[in-house]
């Protein structure tokens, strides 16, 4: 995965968050590679689902996010990071 | 989706197989998330038809105000099946009280249910009603106490006291906790007349700790799996485990 296409991926994934969390500039928040989805977006598991059919409408089916949760522990789940999905994002549409 | 005159959250992972599992979630803090972001991709990959939703009052299903028997629970599953023209039977597997719901639909529609998987289930007998009315009136209690939400972020994190927030509000905007012990209650011989396959998978120091083989010796295809040193939390935190379970019991009890 390239700079560019990482940097790219992650534009993209803030922007589609914002469906979930609406005006980010509204609501005074900055989504950064280490915004977590739980604790400072304020968002709870069942947002994870939503955001998974949000994901794979845009990039397709091959961005399976539930799949790639569902081989995670609890704790990391709970972590979760805006980066930690532009990754997993970035590495699924990584052009070959 | 409308399912029983509820705004139902459904999520579909279509497989084309053969088999298909439905799977209900536990109640208060729960959702269909437990498990779509934990079984049901690999069950999906296994080329086996999933159905989760989320239970009325949970998620991002509608909240009523009240309506929470255990009838309104069994008549929404049914409903939700109709509706997507499930006709063959199918494997149900719950966790906590989305467990004990798969019991009661199993005794009220017993055609319609191939095998049954609970994790940390009961049926809903007057033993269990006597238990949750308990559980539900201290939770209740505990929770319209605001240190209690101190002690639990003390205790667990700041997640757990969002969660118990989340339980909190559903509980006391609605008639949850008095609705959900009155039942319909099962009588021990509906219990015992379970006729399909159950997997009933406990932790050892869970909610079932006391009795951990009384259920599964009195039904007829009833198996028991235990995890050692494991509380109520069975699905989250053993859930690889649990998946290769899940997994190997629908094989043996396809059609």
């Amino acid at each position: 995965m390239t700079i560019d296409h990482a940097s790219a991926v992650f534009d993209v994934v803030a922007e589609l968050l914002t469906e979930l969390v609406g005006d980010v500039e509204v609501l005074g928040l900055e989504i950064t590679p280490g915004t977590t989805f739980h604790e400072d977006l304020q968002l709870e598991s069942i947002d994870l689902v939503t955001f998974a059919s949000i994901l794979a409408e845009h990039f397709g089916a091959d961005v399976n996010l539930a799949e790639y949760l569902a081989e995670k522990d609890l704790d990391d789940v709970i972590g979760l990071t805006v980066g930690d999905i532009a990754r997993f994002v970035g590495e699924r549409t990584c052009p070959r | 989706m409308t399912v029983n005159g509820l705004r139902t959250n459904v999520q579909l992972v279509p497989a084309g197989g053969t088999e298909t599992v439905v799977f209900l979630h536990g109640m208060g803090t729960d959702s269909l998330a437990s498990f779509y972001l934990t079984l049901a991709p690999p069950v999906a990959a296994a080329g086996i038809d999933v159905i989760s939703y989320d239970l009325r009052g949970h998620g991002k299903t509608e909240r009523p105000v009240e309506g929470y028997t255990l009838g309104d629970f069994v008549a929404d599953l049914d409903d939700l099946l109709k509706q997507l023209g499930v006709d063959r039977p199918v494997h149900l597997v719950g966790n906590s009280f989305g467990g004990t719901l798969a019991y009661s639909y199993a005794v009220a529609n017993p055609s319609r249910v191939r095998s049954i998987v609970c994790i940390e289930s009961e049926p809903a007998t007057e033993v269990w009603a006597g238990k949750m009315s308990e559980i539900l009136a201290h939770t209740v209690r505990f929770l319209q106490v605001e240190e209690s939400f101190d002690w639990i972020e003390a205790n667990f994190s700041a997640h757990h006291r969002r969660l118990a927030r989340m339980a909190a509000e559903r509980i006391t905007s609605t008639k949850m906790a008095e609705e959900v012990p009155l039942g319909p209650l099962l009588t021990w011989e509906q219990v015992a007349a379970i006729g399909c396959p159950v997997l009933s998978i406990l932790g050892s120091h869970g909610y079932q700790a006391d009795d951990l083989e009384a259920l599964t010796s009195m039904l007829p295809r009833g198996e028991l799996h235990v995890f050692e040193g494991q509380g109520h939390s069975v699905l989250v935190e053993q859930h690889r485990e649990v998946r290769e379970l899940v997994l190997r019991w629908i094989e043996r009890h396809a059609a």
